[in-house]
Protein backbone atom coordinates (compact mmCIF):
# COMPACT_ATOMS: atom_id res chain seq x y z
CA UNK A 1 0.00 0.00 0.00
CA UNK A 2 2.76 2.41 0.93
CA UNK A 3 4.28 1.54 -2.44
CA UNK A 4 1.20 2.83 -4.22
CA UNK A 5 1.09 6.00 -2.17
CA UNK A 6 4.77 6.57 -2.87
CA UNK A 7 4.22 6.04 -6.58
CA UNK A 8 1.06 8.16 -6.70
CA UNK A 9 2.30 11.07 -4.64
CA UNK A 10 5.96 11.29 -5.45
CA UNK A 11 6.90 9.25 -8.51
CA UNK A 12 4.11 10.16 -10.91
CA UNK A 13 4.16 13.95 -10.46
CA UNK A 14 7.95 14.00 -10.80
CA UNK A 15 7.93 11.74 -13.84
CA UNK A 16 5.18 13.73 -15.52
CA UNK A 17 7.22 16.86 -15.01
CA UNK A 18 10.24 15.04 -16.45
CA UNK A 19 8.25 13.63 -19.34
CA UNK A 20 7.09 17.11 -20.28
CA UNK A 21 10.69 18.38 -20.33
CA UNK A 22 11.73 15.33 -22.37
CA UNK A 23 9.01 16.04 -24.90
CA UNK A 24 9.93 19.68 -25.30
CA UNK A 25 13.53 18.57 -25.77
CA UNK A 26 12.72 15.87 -28.31
CA UNK A 27 10.12 17.57 -30.51
CA UNK A 28 12.07 20.68 -31.58
CA UNK A 29 15.35 18.75 -31.67
CA UNK A 30 13.98 16.14 -34.04
CA UNK A 31 12.34 18.67 -36.36
CA UNK A 32 15.28 21.09 -36.44
CA UNK A 33 17.80 18.25 -36.57
CA UNK A 34 16.06 16.73 -39.55
CA UNK A 35 15.76 20.08 -41.34
CA UNK A 36 19.44 20.85 -40.76
CA UNK A 37 20.31 17.30 -41.83
CA UNK A 38 18.50 17.77 -45.14
CA UNK A 39 20.42 20.98 -45.74
CA UNK A 40 23.78 19.46 -44.82
CA UNK A 41 23.08 16.30 -46.82
CA UNK A 42 22.12 18.35 -49.88
CA UNK A 43 25.25 20.48 -49.53
CA UNK A 44 27.40 17.38 -49.30
CA UNK A 45 26.01 16.09 -52.59
CA UNK A 46 25.19 19.20 -54.62
CA UNK A 47 27.08 21.99 -52.88
CA UNK A 48 29.98 23.91 -54.37
CA UNK A 49 33.37 22.48 -53.41
CA UNK A 50 33.85 24.84 -50.45
CA UNK A 51 30.43 24.12 -48.96
CA UNK A 52 30.88 20.41 -49.51
CA UNK A 53 34.17 20.49 -47.65
CA UNK A 54 32.65 22.45 -44.77
CA UNK A 55 29.67 20.12 -44.52
CA UNK A 56 31.91 17.06 -44.53
CA UNK A 57 34.09 18.55 -41.81
CA UNK A 58 30.99 19.33 -39.77
CA UNK A 59 29.76 15.75 -40.03
CA UNK A 60 33.16 14.35 -39.17
CA UNK A 61 33.38 16.42 -35.99
CA UNK A 62 29.80 16.02 -34.81
CA UNK A 63 29.73 12.31 -35.42
CA UNK A 64 33.20 11.95 -34.02
CA UNK A 65 32.83 13.71 -30.67
CA UNK A 66 30.75 11.77 -28.14
CA UNK A 67 27.45 13.56 -27.64
CA UNK A 68 28.01 13.94 -23.92
CA UNK A 69 31.29 15.74 -24.63
CA UNK A 70 29.47 18.06 -27.04
CA UNK A 71 26.90 18.86 -24.37
CA UNK A 72 29.64 19.53 -21.81
CA UNK A 73 31.34 21.87 -24.24
CA UNK A 74 28.14 23.81 -24.96
CA UNK A 75 27.12 24.09 -21.36
CA UNK A 76 30.31 24.10 -19.31
CA UNK A 77 32.82 25.14 -21.95
CA UNK A 78 31.23 28.08 -23.74
CA UNK A 79 30.96 30.25 -20.59
CA UNK A 80 34.79 30.38 -20.74
CA UNK A 81 34.45 32.50 -23.87
CA UNK A 82 31.55 34.46 -22.44
CA UNK A 83 28.65 32.54 -23.99
CA UNK A 84 26.15 31.38 -21.43
CA UNK A 85 23.42 28.95 -22.40
CA UNK A 86 20.53 27.61 -20.37
CA UNK A 87 20.63 23.86 -19.67
CA UNK A 88 17.65 23.50 -21.98
CA UNK A 89 19.20 25.63 -24.75
CA UNK A 90 22.52 23.82 -24.59
CA UNK A 91 20.75 20.45 -24.74
CA UNK A 92 18.58 21.32 -27.74
CA UNK A 93 21.54 22.79 -29.58
CA UNK A 94 23.64 19.70 -28.85
CA UNK A 95 20.87 17.35 -30.02
CA UNK A 96 20.12 19.33 -33.18
CA UNK A 97 23.76 19.55 -34.24
CA UNK A 98 24.46 15.91 -33.51
CA UNK A 99 21.34 14.44 -35.10
CA UNK A 100 21.71 16.69 -38.16
CA UNK A 101 25.10 15.09 -38.81
CA UNK A 102 23.53 11.62 -38.77
CA UNK A 103 20.46 12.68 -40.77
CA UNK A 104 22.72 14.18 -43.42
CA UNK A 105 24.24 10.78 -44.03
CA UNK A 106 20.83 9.16 -44.65
CA UNK A 107 19.85 12.04 -46.89
CA UNK A 108 23.14 11.87 -48.78
CA UNK A 109 22.67 8.16 -49.42
CA UNK A 110 19.13 8.73 -50.63
CA UNK A 111 20.12 11.62 -52.90
CA UNK A 112 22.84 9.50 -54.48
CA UNK A 113 20.37 6.70 -55.12
CA UNK A 114 18.15 8.82 -57.37
CA UNK A 115 18.85 7.95 -61.00
CA UNK A 116 20.80 10.55 -62.92
CA UNK A 117 18.09 10.53 -65.58
CA UNK A 118 15.72 12.34 -63.20
CA UNK A 119 18.17 15.22 -63.07
CA UNK A 120 18.62 15.22 -66.85
CA UNK A 121 14.87 15.22 -67.45
CA UNK A 122 14.33 18.07 -65.01
CA UNK A 123 17.04 20.16 -66.62
CA UNK A 124 15.74 19.36 -70.08
CA UNK A 125 12.44 21.11 -69.35
CA UNK A 126 14.26 24.18 -68.06
CA UNK A 127 14.30 23.69 -64.30
CA UNK A 128 17.42 25.18 -62.76
CA UNK A 129 19.64 23.25 -60.39
CA UNK A 130 17.97 24.43 -57.20
CA UNK A 131 14.47 23.73 -58.56
CA UNK A 132 15.61 20.31 -59.74
CA UNK A 133 16.86 19.40 -56.29
CA UNK A 134 13.83 20.91 -54.52
CA UNK A 135 11.02 19.64 -56.69
CA UNK A 136 12.36 16.49 -58.33
CA UNK A 137 15.25 14.94 -56.44
CA UNK A 138 14.49 15.79 -52.82
CA UNK A 139 10.86 14.59 -52.77
CA UNK A 140 12.03 11.19 -53.98
CA UNK A 141 15.13 11.10 -51.80
CA UNK A 142 13.08 12.10 -48.76
CA UNK A 143 10.97 8.98 -49.13
CA UNK A 144 14.02 6.77 -49.40
CA UNK A 145 15.71 8.42 -46.43
CA UNK A 146 12.65 8.15 -44.20
CA UNK A 147 13.36 4.75 -42.62
CA UNK A 148 16.89 5.81 -41.75
CA UNK A 149 15.88 9.25 -40.53
CA UNK A 150 13.13 7.67 -38.45
CA UNK A 151 15.76 5.49 -36.86
CA UNK A 152 17.75 8.58 -35.93
CA UNK A 153 14.67 10.22 -34.41
CA UNK A 154 14.01 7.14 -32.32
CA UNK A 155 17.59 7.17 -31.21
CA UNK A 156 17.22 10.86 -30.31
CA UNK A 157 14.29 10.05 -28.04
CA UNK A 158 16.66 7.98 -25.96
CA UNK A 159 19.77 10.11 -26.09
CA UNK A 160 17.66 13.07 -24.94
CA UNK A 161 18.24 11.47 -21.53
CA UNK A 162 21.77 12.90 -21.65
CA UNK A 163 20.31 16.37 -21.04
CA UNK A 164 20.26 15.75 -17.32
CA UNK A 165 24.07 15.59 -17.39
CA UNK A 166 24.00 19.33 -18.14
CA UNK A 167 21.36 19.88 -15.45
CA UNK A 168 18.36 19.95 -17.73
CA UNK A 169 16.26 17.73 -15.52
CA UNK A 170 14.10 15.68 -17.85
CA UNK A 171 12.59 12.24 -17.41
CA UNK A 172 15.80 10.38 -16.61
CA UNK A 173 17.02 13.20 -14.37
CA UNK A 174 13.82 13.20 -12.33
CA UNK A 175 14.11 9.43 -12.06
CA UNK A 176 17.67 9.64 -10.85
CA UNK A 177 16.68 12.11 -8.13
CA UNK A 178 13.72 9.96 -7.05
CA UNK A 179 15.73 6.79 -7.01
CA UNK A 180 18.63 8.29 -5.06
CA UNK A 181 16.23 9.52 -2.41
CA UNK A 182 14.24 6.32 -2.02
CA UNK A 183 16.71 3.68 -3.20
CA UNK A 184 13.87 2.18 -5.23
CA UNK A 185 16.03 1.97 -8.34
CA UNK A 186 14.29 -1.01 -9.90
CA UNK A 187 10.80 0.41 -9.60
CA UNK A 188 11.67 3.89 -10.76
CA UNK A 189 13.87 2.90 -13.68
CA UNK A 190 11.47 0.19 -14.85
CA UNK A 191 8.74 2.81 -15.04
CA UNK A 192 11.04 5.22 -16.86
CA UNK A 193 12.13 2.52 -19.27
CA UNK A 194 8.48 1.78 -19.99
CA UNK A 195 7.80 5.45 -20.66
CA UNK A 196 10.65 5.62 -23.20
CA UNK A 197 9.34 2.42 -24.75
CA UNK A 198 5.94 4.11 -25.02
CA UNK A 199 7.41 7.19 -26.70
CA UNK A 200 9.41 5.06 -29.10
CA UNK A 201 6.32 2.98 -29.92
CA UNK A 202 4.31 6.10 -30.70
CA UNK A 203 7.14 7.51 -32.83
CA UNK A 204 7.45 4.21 -34.69
CA UNK A 205 3.73 4.22 -35.37
CA UNK A 206 3.72 7.84 -36.54
CA UNK A 207 6.70 7.20 -38.80
CA UNK A 208 5.12 4.18 -40.40
CA UNK A 209 1.92 6.18 -40.97
CA UNK A 210 4.01 8.84 -42.67
CA UNK A 211 5.82 6.24 -44.75
CA UNK A 212 2.54 4.71 -45.87
CA UNK A 213 1.11 8.11 -46.60
CA UNK A 214 4.07 8.99 -48.80
CA UNK A 215 4.22 5.70 -50.67
CA UNK A 216 4.09 6.31 -54.40
CA UNK A 217 1.28 4.31 -56.02
CA UNK A 218 2.66 1.50 -58.12
CA UNK A 219 5.58 0.98 -55.77
CA UNK A 220 3.59 -0.53 -52.92
CA UNK A 221 3.92 -4.00 -54.37
CA UNK A 222 7.50 -3.98 -53.14
CA UNK A 223 6.21 -3.63 -49.60
CA UNK A 224 4.80 -6.39 -47.48
CA UNK B 1 14.78 27.50 -102.24
CA UNK B 2 16.09 30.37 -100.11
CA UNK B 3 17.99 29.21 -97.06
CA UNK B 4 16.32 30.57 -93.93
CA UNK B 5 18.08 30.71 -90.57
CA UNK B 6 18.08 27.15 -89.30
CA UNK B 7 16.09 26.52 -86.10
CA UNK B 8 19.10 24.79 -84.67
CA UNK B 9 22.69 24.92 -85.84
CA UNK B 10 25.40 22.80 -84.29
CA UNK B 11 28.95 23.74 -85.16
CA UNK B 12 31.98 21.53 -84.72
CA UNK B 13 31.05 19.86 -81.44
CA UNK B 14 33.69 17.69 -79.79
CA UNK B 15 33.58 15.63 -76.64
CA UNK B 16 36.21 13.35 -75.18
CA UNK B 17 36.17 11.21 -72.07
CA UNK B 18 39.77 10.55 -71.08
CA UNK B 19 41.42 9.24 -74.23
CA UNK B 20 38.15 8.23 -75.88
CA UNK B 21 36.81 10.68 -78.41
CA UNK B 22 33.02 10.42 -78.43
CA UNK B 23 32.26 13.35 -80.71
CA UNK B 24 34.86 14.42 -83.20
CA UNK B 25 33.82 17.73 -84.71
CA UNK B 26 30.15 17.23 -85.53
CA UNK B 27 28.30 19.97 -87.38
CA UNK B 28 24.72 19.94 -88.55
CA UNK B 29 21.74 22.19 -88.82
CA UNK B 30 18.02 21.71 -89.04
CA UNK B 31 15.40 23.97 -90.55
CA UNK B 32 11.87 24.57 -89.37
CA UNK B 33 9.66 21.56 -89.93
CA UNK B 34 12.53 19.32 -90.89
CA UNK B 35 12.97 15.84 -89.47
CA UNK B 36 16.47 14.42 -89.33
CA UNK B 37 17.21 10.89 -88.21
CA UNK B 38 20.53 9.84 -86.75
CA UNK B 39 21.52 6.25 -87.42
CA UNK B 40 24.68 4.37 -86.71
CA UNK B 41 26.11 1.61 -84.54
CA UNK B 42 26.00 1.77 -80.74
CA UNK B 43 28.78 3.98 -79.46
CA UNK B 44 28.72 6.13 -82.58
CA UNK B 45 27.97 9.19 -80.44
CA UNK B 46 24.29 9.69 -81.32
CA UNK B 47 23.13 10.00 -77.70
CA UNK B 48 26.08 12.14 -76.73
CA UNK B 49 25.40 14.43 -79.65
CA UNK B 50 21.73 14.87 -78.72
CA UNK B 51 22.57 15.48 -75.07
CA UNK B 52 25.32 17.91 -76.02
CA UNK B 53 22.85 19.93 -78.06
CA UNK B 54 21.00 21.00 -74.92
CA UNK B 55 24.10 20.85 -72.76
CA UNK B 56 22.99 17.95 -70.59
CA UNK B 57 26.48 16.87 -71.54
CA UNK B 58 28.90 19.74 -71.65
CA UNK B 59 30.76 19.56 -74.98
CA UNK B 60 34.50 20.29 -74.92
CA UNK B 61 34.22 22.68 -77.81
CA UNK B 62 31.84 23.80 -80.49
CA UNK B 63 28.79 25.99 -80.54
CA UNK B 64 25.04 25.55 -80.65
CA UNK B 65 22.75 28.25 -81.96
CA UNK B 66 18.97 28.42 -81.69
CA UNK B 67 17.43 30.57 -84.43
CA UNK B 68 20.77 32.24 -85.00
CA UNK B 69 21.42 32.97 -81.32
CA UNK B 70 24.53 31.23 -80.03
CA UNK B 71 23.94 29.70 -76.63
CA UNK B 72 26.33 30.47 -73.80
CA UNK B 73 26.09 27.37 -71.58
CA UNK B 74 27.71 29.21 -68.67
CA UNK B 75 24.88 31.74 -68.49
CA UNK B 76 22.56 29.64 -66.35
CA UNK B 77 19.45 31.73 -66.92
CA UNK B 78 19.93 31.74 -70.67
CA UNK B 79 20.61 28.00 -70.59
CA UNK B 80 17.34 27.26 -68.76
CA UNK B 81 15.46 29.50 -71.17
CA UNK B 82 17.08 27.69 -74.09
CA UNK B 83 16.35 24.22 -72.75
CA UNK B 84 12.64 25.02 -72.53
CA UNK B 85 12.68 25.53 -76.27
CA UNK B 86 14.41 22.26 -77.00
CA UNK B 87 12.28 19.27 -76.04
CA UNK B 88 14.20 16.17 -75.06
CA UNK B 89 12.91 12.61 -75.10
CA UNK B 90 15.00 9.95 -73.41
CA UNK B 91 15.45 6.29 -74.13
CA UNK B 92 14.35 5.33 -70.62
CA UNK B 93 11.61 7.99 -70.31
CA UNK B 94 12.91 9.58 -67.10
CA UNK B 95 9.47 10.45 -65.83
CA UNK B 96 9.47 11.91 -62.33
CA UNK B 97 8.51 8.84 -60.32
CA UNK B 98 6.86 10.74 -57.46
CA UNK B 99 4.44 12.65 -59.68
CA UNK B 100 1.34 11.54 -61.58
CA UNK B 101 1.22 11.76 -65.36
CA UNK B 102 -0.49 15.11 -64.88
CA UNK B 103 2.10 16.23 -62.34
CA UNK B 104 4.91 15.32 -64.72
CA UNK B 105 3.46 17.57 -67.39
CA UNK B 106 2.44 20.34 -65.00
CA UNK B 107 5.73 20.78 -63.18
CA UNK B 108 7.47 22.62 -65.99
CA UNK B 109 4.43 24.82 -66.59
CA UNK B 110 4.23 25.79 -62.93
CA UNK B 111 7.90 26.04 -61.99
CA UNK B 112 9.43 27.19 -65.25
CA UNK B 113 6.64 28.99 -67.06
CA UNK B 114 5.12 30.21 -63.78
CA UNK B 115 1.58 29.44 -64.91
CA UNK B 116 -1.11 29.49 -62.25
CA UNK B 117 -2.25 26.09 -61.06
CA UNK B 118 -5.58 25.89 -62.92
CA UNK B 119 -4.14 27.09 -66.17
CA UNK B 120 -1.27 24.63 -65.90
CA UNK B 121 -3.68 21.81 -65.19
CA UNK B 122 -5.84 22.56 -68.22
CA UNK B 123 -2.80 22.82 -70.42
CA UNK B 124 -1.34 19.58 -69.07
CA UNK B 125 -4.61 17.72 -69.63
CA UNK B 126 -4.72 18.99 -73.19
CA UNK B 127 -1.19 17.75 -73.82
CA UNK B 128 -1.98 14.34 -72.34
CA UNK B 129 -5.10 14.12 -74.51
CA UNK B 130 -2.95 14.86 -77.52
CA UNK B 131 -0.88 11.75 -76.85
CA UNK B 132 -3.98 9.67 -76.09
CA UNK B 133 -3.62 9.45 -72.32
CA UNK B 134 -6.71 11.28 -71.12
CA UNK B 135 -7.69 8.30 -68.96
CA UNK B 136 -4.30 8.12 -67.29
CA UNK B 137 -3.76 11.64 -65.97
CA UNK B 138 -3.98 10.49 -62.34
CA UNK B 139 -1.69 7.49 -62.75
CA UNK B 140 1.86 7.38 -61.49
CA UNK B 141 4.72 6.26 -63.74
CA UNK B 142 4.94 2.89 -61.98
CA UNK B 143 1.31 2.26 -62.98
CA UNK B 144 1.87 2.94 -66.67
CA UNK B 145 3.21 0.74 -69.46
CA UNK B 146 6.45 1.66 -71.19
CA UNK B 147 4.63 3.06 -74.20
CA UNK B 148 2.38 5.16 -71.98
CA UNK B 149 5.38 6.45 -70.04
CA UNK B 150 7.10 7.54 -73.20
CA UNK B 151 3.94 9.28 -74.37
CA UNK B 152 3.74 11.13 -71.03
CA UNK B 153 7.32 12.22 -71.50
CA UNK B 154 6.45 13.50 -74.97
CA UNK B 155 3.52 15.42 -73.49
CA UNK B 156 5.82 16.83 -70.82
CA UNK B 157 8.21 18.11 -73.47
CA UNK B 158 5.43 19.45 -75.72
CA UNK B 159 3.87 21.40 -72.87
CA UNK B 160 6.93 23.64 -72.88
CA UNK B 161 6.17 24.55 -76.51
CA UNK B 162 9.57 23.58 -77.85
CA UNK B 163 10.84 24.85 -81.19
CA UNK B 164 12.67 21.61 -81.81
CA UNK B 165 12.49 18.15 -80.31
CA UNK B 166 15.43 15.83 -79.73
CA UNK B 167 14.46 12.20 -79.41
CA UNK B 168 17.10 9.79 -78.17
CA UNK B 169 16.06 6.27 -79.21
CA UNK B 170 12.54 6.83 -77.91
CA UNK B 171 11.38 3.27 -78.52
CA UNK B 172 14.46 1.16 -77.87
CA UNK B 173 13.43 0.34 -74.30
CA UNK B 174 9.94 -0.75 -75.36
CA UNK B 175 8.32 -4.10 -76.06
CA UNK B 176 7.77 -4.54 -79.79
CA UNK B 177 4.01 -4.31 -79.38
CA UNK B 178 4.24 -0.96 -77.59
CA UNK B 179 6.51 0.67 -80.14
CA UNK B 180 3.65 1.42 -82.51
CA UNK B 181 1.77 3.74 -80.17
CA UNK B 182 4.87 5.86 -79.62
CA UNK B 183 5.74 5.88 -83.31
CA UNK B 184 2.26 7.06 -84.19
CA UNK B 185 2.54 9.96 -81.73
CA UNK B 186 5.89 10.93 -83.23
CA UNK B 187 4.54 10.65 -86.77
CA UNK B 188 1.62 12.90 -85.88
CA UNK B 189 4.02 15.43 -84.45
CA UNK B 190 5.96 15.36 -87.68
CA UNK B 191 2.78 15.86 -89.71
CA UNK B 192 1.93 18.82 -87.52
CA UNK B 193 5.22 20.39 -88.55
CA UNK B 194 7.38 19.80 -85.49
CA UNK B 195 11.09 20.11 -86.11
CA UNK B 196 12.72 16.93 -84.86
CA UNK B 197 16.05 15.24 -84.55
CA UNK B 198 15.71 11.56 -83.77
CA UNK B 199 18.21 8.83 -83.03
CA UNK B 200 16.78 5.39 -83.68
CA UNK B 201 17.50 1.84 -84.72
CA UNK B 202 13.96 1.49 -86.13
CA UNK B 203 15.05 1.94 -89.69
CA UNK B 204 11.67 1.19 -91.27
CA UNK B 205 10.01 3.87 -89.21
CA UNK B 206 12.88 6.27 -89.83
CA UNK B 207 12.66 5.83 -93.59
CA UNK B 208 9.06 6.99 -93.64
CA UNK B 209 9.57 9.80 -91.17
CA UNK B 210 12.89 11.34 -92.10
CA UNK B 211 13.56 14.13 -94.52
CA UNK B 212 17.21 13.42 -94.09
CA UNK B 213 19.21 10.60 -92.62
CA UNK B 214 22.55 11.06 -90.96
CA UNK B 215 24.85 8.09 -90.60
CA UNK B 216 27.27 8.48 -87.70
CA UNK B 217 30.21 6.39 -86.65
CA UNK B 218 33.11 6.95 -84.25
CA UNK B 219 31.88 10.39 -83.33
CA UNK B 220 31.69 11.69 -86.88
CA UNK B 221 29.03 12.15 -89.48
CA UNK B 222 29.99 9.71 -92.19
CA UNK B 223 27.27 10.52 -94.64
CA UNK B 224 23.94 12.29 -94.86
CA UNK B 225 21.18 12.47 -97.40
CA UNK B 226 17.59 11.50 -98.21
CA UNK B 227 16.59 8.20 -96.57
CA UNK B 228 16.22 6.29 -99.83
CA UNK B 229 19.70 7.27 -100.88
CA UNK B 230 21.33 6.46 -97.56
CA UNK B 231 19.50 3.18 -97.11
CA UNK B 232 19.58 1.87 -100.66
CA UNK B 233 22.43 3.56 -102.44
CA UNK B 234 24.83 5.11 -100.00
CA UNK B 235 27.99 6.53 -101.50
CA UNK B 236 30.24 5.19 -98.78
CA UNK B 237 31.11 1.58 -98.26
CA UNK B 238 30.71 1.78 -94.48
CA UNK B 239 27.20 3.20 -94.69
CA UNK B 240 26.17 0.46 -97.12
CA UNK B 241 27.58 -2.20 -94.79
CA UNK B 242 25.68 -0.83 -91.83
CA UNK B 243 22.43 -0.49 -93.73
CA UNK B 244 22.63 -3.96 -95.21
CA UNK B 245 23.23 -5.48 -91.82
CA UNK B 246 20.23 -3.99 -90.06
CA UNK B 247 17.18 -6.08 -90.75
CA UNK B 248 13.88 -4.74 -92.00
CA UNK B 249 15.17 -1.59 -93.62
CA UNK B 250 11.63 -0.97 -94.81
CA UNK B 251 10.35 -0.75 -98.36
CA UNK B 252 11.30 1.98 -100.67
CA UNK B 253 8.70 4.71 -100.78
Amino acid sequence: MTELVYIGEEVLPALLRGLWISLILILPSSVLGFAAGVLVGALRVYGAAGFRWLANAYVLIFRGFPLIIQLYIWYFGLPRIGIYMSPYGASVMGFVLCSAAYHSEYIRGALLSIRHGQMLAAQSIGLNRLQTVLYVIMPQAFRRALPGCGNEIIYLIKYSSLAYMVTCIELTGEGKILASASFKYIEVFMIIGAIYLGMVSIATWLLSMLENHLTIPGFERYRT
Amino acid sequence: MPSPTPVLAVENITKTYGIRTILDGVSLSINRGEIKVLIGPSGAGKSTLLQSINFLIQPDSGTVALEGQTINPHDKKALCAYRQQVGMIFQDFNLFDHLTALGNVEIGLIRVKHMIKNEARDRAVTELERVGLKQHTAHYPAQLSGGQKQRVSIARALAMEPKVMLLDEPTSALDPELIGEVHSVISKLGEAGMTMMLATHQIGFARHLAHEMIFMENGRIVEQGPPDVILDGAARQRTREFCSRISGAGEKR
